[in-house]
């Protein structure tokens, strides 16, 4: 739906502005798979207060799955049809999930986030110098094919992975309620560790079929965009914004954060402010002076350019201080309830 | 045959690696390593043993003293200036990059975090993630508007090392560069600092009580605030001078990811000490320190595989955590565990 409804927003009279400000199809896409592994990261983050910080491990795992099994490195044919090398992919995250969680669950609190952080520089480091990846692991690898065989096709589009989203948003509601209100049981005695176990293996899972969905769409990876700490770090940035402890929020908090960012982005990176002031503010203009020599345009292209994530920063750190709860959070709290229940209720 | 090959080779390996001379230099190594890890953890775990603030921005302060620290030595040092000059600058250097970044950190802490001590502890790790993001992009806007490149070392600052750092000297067959001699130095200062500060003075001893039980210590009669943004400020003052320790050593050098290469072994290094112990920590950092440079040798004279000292380290975070969770030296109770 998203598609059509760009074009149109984008050829009609306000095609200008449009262009500036919504996403192009590409970054939706990217919204919806980074959304899901945002949310699977808030799933157990958000949810529990375990803060797994190790998260990108298991997005990581998924999207190498993909571009090795693609490249032929894996026992499996390299034409393995893309839905079940996402499945694969969402195993494999789960074994790692319950390796991980068995050992990590013994501790709590700055402990988690600390023994699921170095869990995943291990396997980080690892993956970045292992030179069967690729010739140069570091810059990690691309879906090239067997030794000169045919090259893999792999058809990910907004549907598919709209459909996943969907998937996981059915999990909401009284399953996620239920095993969460196990959780609390432990201040009365029961043994609440494979409850917590479960959960993360299940969270495991979509950060893994994320994480094969970007590489099947990017068609390559590496390990600074994937296995990284800070990849955890941008889906714990889009969970804060988007509502933290709900499943929805990070997908509208990626999606926030990604429209901030295009708005933001370097010169030819589709649309954006950057194009739009210059096409707009007249020569003048962008050769006055601020001060000492400075212009508006060496000021846009200093401040704006491509500095996205020192707005995000500042907006994060307004959203920690100042609304918790996030944007959705914050929504259901003004309604009383989720938004689809509240708005089925009014329109009844 | 097949197995023997490769256990030939390790033996011999491990010939080499004991023998005095290379022992005796991997030690050496170790220690440098050892003294700025001390630097990087050490303001970190003032704070966390204080506030139980685990503070994710303590990587880009330490970046932030590197650059500004660099920026002192750029503009003092010409092309002229003799290596003791040098050194001196280097030490009015520490004092600019310690007042700077106190004041930073003081601000931060009244600023920012301060509301935050009536949630839980998780909402101060994602307000100092949120400052990391801001301060780390503040830097790269700065630095490539004086067109200098934000992921590479800064040349400049490490120009202005006085030659008798970079050169290497031999005592009776072991040869160790100048500069880890004096890294060692300046770490063992800092740390004497530190401990004389936590030990011998009034001050020091508030902030053990209020480590300790910081109700109780509220409950006579001192301002625990007060001291709160006093070791925040410390600590980010340390972290500062470290980065500008951190500017000379071409290892590391002045450069933006500096913020999160220095955030993670002072992680690693707090938290096999156990949180907020200080001795735990200075021990911590001979350990990690030692390990890195041996496994450091071994990558380079026997394993083919350059992730293998920061591997190790990791592995013993992970290790350490699963043995003793509460660190070598640290208490239980501390950190909410």
């Amino acid at each position: 739906m998203y598609p059509g409804l760009y074009h149109l927003a984008v050829t009609s009279p306000v095609g200008a502005e449009a262009t500036a400000l919504l996403p192009r199809v590409e970054t939706m896409i990217a919204v919806f798979y980074f959304g899901l592994f945002a949310a699977s990261f808030d799933f157990i983050s958000g949810y529990t207060g375990y803060l797994s910080f190790g998260h990108a491990t298991f997005y990581g795992a998924g999207a190498y799955l993909v571009v090795l099994a693609a490249n032929g490195k894996l026992p499996l044919p390299y034409d393995t049809p893309f839905m079940l090398l996402i499945v694969l992919a969402g195993l494999l995250a789960v074994v790692l999930a319950l390796v991980i969680g068995a050992v990590s669950f013994r501790l709590s609190g700055v402990y988690f986030a600390m023994i699921t952080l170095g869990f995943s520089q291990v396997i980080y480091v690892f993956v970045r110098d292992w030179d069967f990846v690729s010739s140069s692991p570091r810059d990690g690898a691309a879906v090239v094919g067997p030794g000169g065989g045919e090259i893999p096709v792999f058809n990910v589009g907004v549907p598919g992975v709209d459909a996943l989203n969907l998937a996981i948003g059915q999990l909401t509601g009284d399953t996620v309620e239920g095993l969460f209100g196990l959780l609390s049981l432990s201040a009365v005695g029961y043994d609440t560790f494979r409850y917590k176990l479960a959960a993360f293996a299940i969270s495991g899972f979509f950060a893994g079929v994320a994480g094969a969905l970007f590489a099947g769409f990017r068609r390559s990876v590496a390990p600074d965009n994937s296995l990284f700490f800070l990849v955890s770090g941008d889906a714990l940035l889009a969970s804060i914004i988007g509502g933290f402890g709900t499943l929805a929020g990070p997908i509208y908090g990626r999606l926030f954060d990604e429209t901030v960012r295009e708005f933001l982005s370097k010169e030819g990176a589709g649309g954006g402010l950057l194009p739009y002031l210059r096409g707009r503010l007249s020569e003048g203009t962008l050769a006055t002076e601020l001060f000492n020599g400075l212009t508006v345009r060496e000021a846009i292209a200093t401040f704006l350019n491509g500095h996205a994530s020192l707005y995000l920063g500042l907006l994060f750190v307004a959203f920690v201080l100042f609304v918790p709860r996030g944007l959705l959070g914050t929504l259901r709290d003004r309604v009383g309830d989720t938004l689809a229940a509240a708005v089925s209720k009014r329109l009844r | 045959m097949s197995l023997a090959v490769p256990l030939v080779a390790f033996l011999d390996a491990l010939g080499q690696f004991l023998r005095p001379s290379t022992l005796a230099e991997v030690i050496l190594n170790g220690l440098s390593k050892a003294a700025l890890y001390a630097m990087i953890a050490g303001g970190l775990t003032l704070i966390f043993g204080l506030m139980g603030v685990l503070n994710f921005a303590h990587g880009s302060l330490t970046m932030f003293g590197a650059y500004l620290g660099g920026l002192v030595l750029v503009l003092a040092v010409g092309q002229a200036t003799g290596p003791l000059a040098r050194v001196a600058y280097f030490f009015v250097a520490v004092v600019v990059v310690f007042g700077a970044l106190a004041g930073l950190g003081g601000a931060l802490e009244v600023g920012l975090i301060r509301p935050l001590y009536d949630r839980p502890p998780i909402y101060q790790i994602l307000l100092t993630f949120g400052v990391t993001l801001v301060l780390d992009e503040a830097a790269r806007i700065v630095v490539s508007f004086y067109g200098l490149q934000p992921i590479s070392d800064w040349q400049a600052a490490l120009g202005t090392k006085p030659g008798p750092l970079s050169a290497s000297y031999e005592f009776a067959g072991v040869s160790v560069s100048g500069l880890a001699l004096f890294e060692i130095l300046v770490g063992a200062a800092t740390v004497a600092a530190v401990w004389g500060f936590l030990t011998r003075t009034r001050y020091g001893l508030v902030v053990r009580a209020g480590s300790e039980d910081s109700e109780m210590t509220e409950a006579l009669g001192i301002d625990v605030r007060r001291v709160f943004t006093t070791v925040f400020a410390l600590g980010a003052g340390i972290a500062g001078v470290a980065g500008l320790l951190l500017a000379w050593d071409p290892v590391w050098g002045a450069s933006v990811p500096l913020a999160s290469e220095t955030l993670l072994p002072a992680f690693v290094v707090v938290i096999i000490g156990g949180l907020g112990t200080f001795r735990g920590t200075v021990y911590a950092a001979l350990l990690v320190g030692l390990v890195d440079a041996s496994m450091t040798w071994w990558f380079v004279n026997a394993v083919d595989f350059s992730g293998l000292p920061q591997m190790t380290i990791f592995l013993i975070l992970v290790l350490v955590l699963v043995v003793k969770p509460q660190g070598l030296f640290g208490v239980a109770e501390v950190g909410g565990h």
